[in-house]
């Protein structure tokens, strides 16, 4: 049936319609992403009715709360502007960033099974923020955490470690980067789970946001991060074509003019800034920047100019909705949503094995 | 017209030096071949004239300019190269994958127009793939993928197209219809096309000029002349008859195995064949160390190529005559001189029953003398000497001439009776019969 579909829009979304095709399923994702939020905000503890959401809102934009004919009430205010909202909108950040992430390094990699968690890049993010906490580095100059920089060189440096060390000549095999970036991943994980041990002052609040949460998001936190991933995202969507090229082969994409050398080292450092930027908001969630990309491409197009603004709202409308469940799964108590990611990627991570090897073997 | 001029190019990987002094012009709708062994630095070249290996010497001219001063994107828009095996990483469609040879031509944020999809429309008719457009890359044939491949370097407008092995891994249908589509490129589009390729014979059949390496050298360059048996074996180290076919007037060549050093025997052999019915038992008893003679051939006959070509001492007559007196004698002495003879020639007409006549000559010599079942039968059936083969026939196998099933039995049975004797200068007249019970079981006629 995926394939029936596939083909059907294989062919709407074959140029020259491609573009025109293609408006409009972007903008039928942002709707999701949009429904998704209020649905987010809707639903918890305390449920909030659609209208009371969308007055809420309306009362606070200057120039529309005239709109506003009914009385809102300053708890269900309070709720959604300060908690809900916020954490929704930590969330579809986050799950953008990793799926952006995700398709750089699959479309960098030539490998549907690379992203920031698979290649270590979440765990070498989350071993520079931890790091940031123990030295008591992670202070706010001029408005801007430092712990984002710190998960940033510990994300960078984690790359470009995985990425030497799995590359077999010309070549970054498959068996070897996963393996690589497994390796790195549980060898940063002790270190950070050591520092729990170590130190367990200063990480009271913070081993539920290892284990991937949006508990204590805030303002301030969405802020911190949209920076980050709005530059990173944008440096990386603007060598989307080369990405296109880079499938094609390594030399061949070089044949057509692309400095490959030099797009590998920005996109490393651009999916670097996301990945870190991310995991210093919600920690570690796996599988969100591998099996959203995968989606994209498989349901729309592998073309990186579509893929990674497809991957980008259904990352952030797929995160959301985990975050959403992982509030209201255990009610009153939270789950972790890495829990509810894992839970859904796992299972897919391993069906995309099954199928690489039946094409292999094929 | 843009020209590609390479001069005088060493290029190194690393400190090693892989290629050496290499020059090569092209002109406007050549076709030029790369041949060489694995190693001798085909791809190197390739890759140096595809702006990925600078050479440290020597220069590579595309139009009008140093190829290494030139950005690669400019590059990309006169020359594209196929390179060897490559796999698309994921499932764009084929018409996906041809419009990326636009890129070049387009900026950064630039989205295909119309103009760019009726070029890349067109370079998929050209290639005849045009109903593929809509399928996935990934789900193509071997053949079907190339000529895609083919067909993204076509879309990027080159003056000069650059191949690595493309027909490698491809049937042989799908191997001809590539070449032939690069030499249309040529006739038509006046592309230049250098490609390095395996196979020299289609390389010999549709390249207008060729370059030998070996060892990052030029062993020869030219025309497809240069495809002579002293080149492949100076490239190659293998024996080959290098032929002309008849129909393409290219050179054709038959590689034949490595010649390998058997122990040289003190044995003689004497082939009694024609039209061709010896040759791979010239060849055989050869490589197993045996002195081998023929006779009587009539020139240009099949049998007596090959035996001119293997340096085998043979009695000839003119083409399309009689056995004559002289040729006949000259046969018998060669007879004499041999410790064993087969007997493979067929059919008979009045031309060659002399050689039968040889054959009986050889039985009552007391040389073991050896006849393929297959061959009697068949003499038995076309005879067109109105039965006297038939008879000649019948009075060998009454004389005791020694008939086994097939090639290889008998290459067996040689090699049993040549380890008996070995050592001893004459052979004395051995009741073959006993010699052919004692093969192993599954030689045994």
């Amino acid at each position: 049936m995926l394939n029936n579909l596939k083909s059907i829009i294989v062919k709407k979304l074959n140029s020259p319609q491609k573009a025109k095709n293609w408006r409009f399923i972007a903008l039928g994702l942002f709707g999701l992403l949009i429904c998704s939020i209020i649905f987010s905000i809707g639903v918890g503890y305390v449920n909030i009715p659609v209208s009371n959401i969308l007055g809420v809102f309306l009362a606070n934009i200057p120039g529309l709360n005239r709109l506003v004919d009914f009385p809102v009430s300053p708890l269900e205010t309070a709720l959604i502007l300060q908690v809900r909202f916020p954490r929704a909108l930590c969330a579809a950040l986050v799950g953008a960033g990793l799926a952006i992430a995700g398709a750089a390094y699959q479309g960098l990699f030539r490998n549907p099974m690379a992203d920031p968690y698979t290649i270590g890049a979440s765990s070498g993010a989350a071993l520079g923020a931890t790091t940031s906490v123990i030295l008591g580095a992670s202070i706010t100059v001029l408005g801007i955490n430092t712990m984002p920089l710190f998960a940033f060189v510990g994300c960078l440096l984690t790359v470009f470690g995985v990425y030497a060390l799995s590359r077999v000549g010309n070549k970054v095999p498959v068996q070897t980067l996963l393996l690589s970036g497994i390796a790195v991943s549980i060898l940063f994980g002790a270190i950070v789970n050591a520092y729990h041990s170590l130190f367990p002052d200063q990480f009271r609040q913070t081993s539920f946001w290892l284990m991937g949460s949006f508990s204590y998001t805030e303002w301030s936190d969405f802020w911190n991060a949209l920076l980050f991933i709005v530059v990173g995202s944008v440096v990386i969507y603007m060598f989307s074509r080369d990405l296109n090229l880079l499938a094609l082969g390594e030399s061949e994409s070089t044949h057509l003019g692309v400095d490959l050398e030099r797009l590998k080292k920005i996109l490393l450092v651009a999916s670097a800034f996301v990945t870190a930027a991310a995991v210093s908001i919600g920690g570690l969630i796996a599988f969100v920047g591998l099996i959203i990309p995968h989606l994209a491409r498989l349901l729309f197009s592998p073309d990186h100019r579509i893929l990674i603004i497809a991957s980008a709202l259904m990352g952030a409308t797929f995160l959301v909705l985990c975050d959403t469940l992982a509030r209201i799964v255990i009610a009153p108590s939270e789950l972790p949503v890495g829990v509810i990611t894992a839970v859904c990627g796992g299972p897919f991570f391993l069906y995309l094995m099954r199928r690489k090897k039946k094409v292999d073997a094929s | 017209m843009v020209e590609l001029k390479v001069d005088n190019i060493d290029c190194y990987y690393e400190s090693t030096k892989i290629i050496e002094n290499i020059s090569l012009h092209t002109q406007t709708g050549q076709f030029v071949g790369i041949l060489g062994p694995n190693g001798s630095g085909k791809t190197t070249l390739l890759k140096s004239i595809s702006h990925t290996l600078k050479p440290k010497v020597g220069t590579i001219i595309l139009g009008d300019q140093y190829i290494y001063t030139m950005k690669a994107i400019d590059v990309a828009k006169q020359m594209a190269v196929v390179s060897q095996g490559s796999t698309v990483a994921f499932s764009f469609t084929a018409l996906d994958v041809v419009l990326m040879g636009r890129s070049p031509h387009l900026s950064r944020f630039a989205i295909e127009s119309e103009k760019d999809v009726a070029i890349a429309k067109n370079a998929m008719a050209y290639t005849g793939t045009l109903h593929l457009q809509d399928r996935l890359i990934t789900e193509l044939s071997g053949g079907e993928r190339q000529r895609i491949i083919i067909s993204r370097a076509l879309a990027q407008e080159p003056q000069v197209l650059l191949l690595d092995e493309p027909t490698t891994f491809l049937d042989v249908a799908n191997q001809l219809e590539i070449m032939d589509l690069l030499k249309r490129l040529c006739d038509d589009k006046k592309l230049v096309v250098v490609g390095v390729f395996h196979d020299f014979n289609l390389a010999a059949r549709y390249c207008d000029s060729l370059i030998l390496l070996k060892n990052g050298k030029i062993v020869a360059t030219g025309n497809t002349d240069i495809l002579t048996s002293e080149n492949i074996k100076t490239i190659f180290n293998i024996d080959t008859i290098v032929k002309q076919n008849s129909m393409t007037k290219t050179p054709y060549i038959i590689p034949l195995s490595i010649s390998h050093a058997a122990p040289k025997r003190s044995l003689t052999v004497h082939i009694i064949c024609g039209a061709g019915s010896g040759s791979s038992l010239m060849k055989q008893l050869i490589d197993d160390g045996y002195n081998v003679t023929a006779g009587v051939l009539n020139l240009l006959d099949n049998d007596q190529e090959t035996a001119s070509f293997l340096k085998i001492p043979i009695t000839t007559e003119a083409p399309m005559s009689p056995i004559s007196e002289v040729a006949h004698n000259n046969n018998l002495q060669l007879i004499k001189k041999a410790d064993f003879v087969i007997v493979t020639s067929f059919p008979y007409g009045y031309g060659n029953i002399k050689n039968l006549d040889a054959a009986l000559y050889a039985v009552d010599q007391g040389i073991p003398t050896f006849m393929i079942d297959e061959y009697a039968y068949l003499i038995g059936l076309q005879d067109y000497t109105k039965g006297q083969a038939q008879e000649k026939l019948q009075l060998l196998k009454n004389k005791g001439i020694t008939s086994v099933k097939d090639e290889p039995a008998l290459l067996a049975a040689l090699n049993c009776l040549a380890k008996k004797h070995a050592g001893h200068k004459t052979i004395a007249p051995q009741p073959v019969t006993t010699v052919i019970a004692e093969l192993p079981e599954e030689v045994s006629p």
